[in-house]
């Protein structure tokens, strides 16, 4: 009701207050002179007033009770905004340090393969797994991959590409 | 004016609506970020060493971007049961 966010509460309870006496006024109190004189105007008048205090003093309880509503749901909101926040920085925490782990863990493999490039990989045995890891060297050196294979490769690398040229 | 306040009298009862506005939530920035592209083995004559490196490589990508596939399930349903705790 809009009515209720122009008008004070106060002038709600006055209206109401006002039907009720005025109702009495003009029921009761017929015996008094004025009142006698204006006896149906003060009762219809008073009807008047008295049905639209109890219309607002309804509408009002009615408003107190959905801005109450209105309060609780606010809070939620905000409490459910604070959680979403501390969630997110609970994920990203997650994902930082999940992918560090995945990098190092990459560059770990690559170290070592490229030990195989610089022959490092030999000085650490000794006997038939270093003439093994010799010959290895060699087949590296001498023997490149295939052009096919590779072209084979780079375009499984972009296979992605085709999907979007289908779009 | 007589008018007018008969009419003000009329809506006197029509509703307001109060609003409650909730944010989309964000999503936390790592998972804005887009999934890096595979790397291709460059030249002709290519060791193996050398296209082992550009795999692993590639394989360290996928997993760094199914990482963000990962956290973005984590994160809908993180966000999901917090608005559904809203909505009871």
């Amino acid at each position: 009701m809009w009515i209720l966010s122009i008008l004070p509460e106060a002038a709600i309870h006055i209206i109401f207050g006002l039907g009720i006496l005025g109702t009495i006024a003009g029921f009761v109190l017929g015996f008094i002179p004025f009142v006698k004189t204006y006896k149906l105007a003060i009762q219809v008048i008073s009807l008047l007033v008295l049905v639209l205090g109890v219309y607002l003093e309804g509408g009002l309880a009615d408003y107190k009770e959905w801005e109450l509503r209105v309060k609780e749901m606010e809070a939620k909101v905000a409490k459910a905004e604070a959680e979403s926040t501390n969630k997110n920085v609970e994920i990203q925490e997650k994902i930082v340090e999940k992918t560090k782990v995945v990098r190092e863990k990459g560059r770990d493999i690559i170290k070592y393969v490229d030990k195989w490039n610089t022959k490092e990989i030999i000085k650490e045995v000794e006997g038939p797994e270093r003439i093994r890891r010799e010959e290895v060297i060699k087949y590296i050196e001498n023997c490149p991959v295939p052009k096919e294979f590779i072209d084979l490769h780079n375009q499984a690398a972009e296979l992605n590409k085709a999907a979007e040229a289908k779009k | 004016m007589k008018y007018l306040l008969i009419s003000l009298l009329f809506i006197a009862g029509c509703s307001t609506t109060v609003p409650v506005i909730q944010k989309f939530p964000n999503a936390t920035p790592e998972l804005m970020k887009k999934c890096e592209s595979l790397k291709k083995i460059e030249g002709d004559k290519v060791a193996i060493t050398d296209m082992l490196k550009v795999v692993v490589h590639n394989y360290s990508l996928y997993y760094e971007c199914s990482t963000k596939v990962d956290g973005w399930q984590d994160w809908y349903n993180a966000q999901k049961k917090i608005y559904d705790g809203i909505a009871k």
